[in-house]
């Protein structure tokens, strides 16, 4: 707690508008053995806004939620939820958030129903409100018709999607949902998804939500900060951060050439090329627009009689940014704690070439 | 505070009463205990097989024989027992996320341990009570000897053994659901456990009488908290201080100064671990 010294200032006034319900400023947490779960994240959830956080296993976002949500005290820097510090009034944010945590915490010998009202009770809604939003939240995520069974009985998905009606039941201002499709099949997942993109449309919620699915964070988020290493690398708009990669790739392999395929595309015209590199009779292009340079490329080819094997383009997905951004593939990620950090900073913002 | 505690007792009821190997245990573990135990192990006979007619009372703090004297220690076994399992079911919550939801909620941190210790003493006083009906009806069934009561025995004498019950089971599941929550490792907390049980039930005189121990067990087992629990609900079955250690006030005070050690240590306990790390 060495460095909340100035958690006590008044709140910056660009901070403290209606419009942001999380600010985290600097925020830190250094557990014993100077291991950096979350070095010094500095960014703010605006209302209404869909935020994700995304990141291999081990970057720090559990950490981070944990923090904001009450449950871990930060090591340094400063949060708000609402309004209110998460170290010296948990109290009053924990009443305006709503928590659906990474493992399953419904009750396996209760029903549905029984969980909703012991979350009802422990959240203190109204006991002449309780029955109907249990109705309402059981209906939103089609369980009302499970809802009198045993929850051992349920699915993952189902007891996934009660966690989610239960982290409703007082209707927060700010849903934080750590890894909400974590462990679920495909099916499940998209529906999941369904069910939080119609919260959003439907309620105005502002949610928090933490992934290591690049594809969830497209689909679902405003705007996405990207983590690795308890560091946030990179935030901005999927569609942003997806142009921050720079550009269609296109490979392209000819059956037979004793040309630079390479030097032949360059000197196409209208073709601007961004990086290319070659091998063999194989060329891989990054172009500003796949669709125009493609015919270009393709008929120039024709014309010098090279025949063309094989045209495959990637358009840019967040696969590749979050590669951009932190050196590495998402998937295969083994976090260890500051590894490959420098490297990844070196890294920032050029465009790397893959075999 | 009020609503969210009765919700959580009703939770951990729920989840007892719903898994019918608990139910069974309920009757079978009492069961078990009186008929093989309190049976066989008849050390009134042999002490009687010599000529001296010594007067069984003293041995058995106040009761005419053994079974008698054992099934009012065993209650107090099974108040330990039931205890040790409310420690046990808050490591699972936490294993589980449960621990971790109470904590987000917008709940006084007290509740916690408080809705636990409450709803381990509602399981705990009934099987308690299980044990003084099965240990009473042993007297119907022919070839066994039952628990017998004094013909005195009253309302204020029942409502006094369920007080130093009562008692013992706060005083218990406030350690063990303290245990609970600042033990983080099923195995230790196991081991913990039975580093606690076995020497507090057998340097008591719950099931072995204080007569038949060796002095230095003996000196021990007279400051053993179930010793006062036993020593005061024998008094107040059998109504004879014959055989007893202490008053019934005294045996009250020591368990009462014990709860208030156990509360005392079981609220430092779980507020640290409660506490933000």
């Amino acid at each position: 707690m060495a460095n909340l010294s100035d958690e006590g200032a008044t709140k910056d006034e660009s901070m403290s508008s209606e419009d942001v319900v999380v600010v985290v400023d600097q925020l830190e947490k250094i557990y014993s053995g100077d291991v950096r779960a979350v070095d010094s994240i500095s960014f703010n959830v605006e209302r209404g806004e869909i935020f994700g956080f995304l990141g291999p296993n081990g970057a720090g976002k559990t950490t981070t939620i944990s923090i904001l949500t009450t449950q871990t005290l930060p090591t340094g820097g400063r949060a708000e939820v609402l309004g209110y510090d998460v170290v010296k009034e948990p109290g009053k944010v924990r009443r305006g958030i709503g928590l659906v945590p990474q493992e399953l915490t419904v009750d396996d010998e209760l029903t549905g129903r029984e969980n909703m009202e012991l979350q009802g009770s422990l959240y203190g809604v109204p006991y002449s409100d309780a029955k109907e939003r249990i109705d309402e939240l059981l209906d939103l995520v089609r369980l009302a018709d499970s809802a009198a069974r045993k929850v051992k009985t349920y699915s993952g998905g189902m007891k996934k999607r009660l966690e989610l009606a239960e982290g409703l039941i007082h209707r927060p201002e700010v849903l934080f949902l750590d890894e909400p499709t974590l462990g679920l099949d495909i099916q499940t997942r998209t529906s999941m998804w369904e069910h939080i993109n119609k919260l959003k449309k439907e309620t105005n919620m502002t949610i928090f939500l933490t992934t290591h699915y690049l594809e969830e964070a497209d689909a679902l988020c405003d705007r996405i900060a990207i983590i690795d290493h308890g560091n946030v690398i990179a935030l901005d708009t999927p569609g942003e951060l997806k142009k921050a990669v720079g550009g269609d790739v296109i490979e392209i392999e000819v059956t037979d050439c004793d040309e630079d395929i390479l030097e032949i595309i360059n000197g196409v015209p209208g073709i601007a090329l961004i990086d290319g590199t070659c091998a063999e009779n194989k060329a891989r292009i990054k172009v500003p627009d796949s669709g125009a340079a493609l015919p270009k490329i393709l008929t120039n080819f024709i014309t010098r009689d090279i025949q063309v094997a094989s045209v495959m383009v990637k358009k840019p997905s967040l696969d590749q940014a979050f590669l951009e951004f932190t050196g590495r593939e998402l998937r295969d990620e083994e976090s260890t704690a500051g590894n490959s950090k420098k490297e990844a900073g070196a890294r920032k913002g050029r465009f790397r070439r893959r075999r | 505070m009020i609503r969210e505690t009765i919700a959580l007792i009703a939770r951990d009821l729920k989840r007892w009463y719903r898994t019918p190997a608990q139910i069974i245990l309920v009757f079978t573990t009492p069961l078990m205990w009186l008929l093989l135990f309190g049976q066989a192990f008849n050390i009134g006979r042999l002490a009687q097989i010599g000529d001296t007619m010594t007067d069984l009372r003293l041995v058995f703090g106040g009761a005419t024989d053994y079974f008698s004297f054992m099934a009012i220690g065993q209650t107090a076994f099974i108040m330990l027992f039931a205890s040790f399992f409310s420690g046990v079911s808050i490591l699972w919550d936490r294993k589980f996320g449960f621990l971790s939801k109470l904590q987000v909620a917008p709940i006084p941190r007290a509740v916690i341990p408080l809705s636990r210790i409450a709803s381990s003493l509602v399981k705990s006083m009934l099987q308690a009570a299980v044990v003084i009906v099965l240990a009473a009806s042993f007297v119907l069934v022919p070839g066994l000897s039952g628990l017998r009561f004094s013909p005195s025995f009253g309302f204020a004498d029942a409502l006094g053994l369920a007080l130093f019950l009562v008692l013992l089971g706060i005083s218990l599941s406030a350690l063990f659901v303290a245990l609970g929550l600042i033990v983080r490792n099923e195995e230790t907390l196991f081991g913990l456990i039975n580093l606690l049980n076995f020497p507090l039930m057998f340097t008591s005189s719950a099931l072995i009488p204080i007569a038949l121990m060796p002095d230095w067990l003996r000196t021990i087992a007279l400051y053993n908290p179930i010793t006062f629990v036993v020593d005061g609900m024998r008094q107040l079955v059998f109504d004879t201080s014959v055989g007893a250690e202490y008053t019934v006030a005294v045996d009250l005070l020591g368990i009462g100064i014990f709860s208030a050690l156990m509360i005392g240590l079981g609220a430092l306990l779980a507020r640290r671990a409660l506490l933000r790390g």
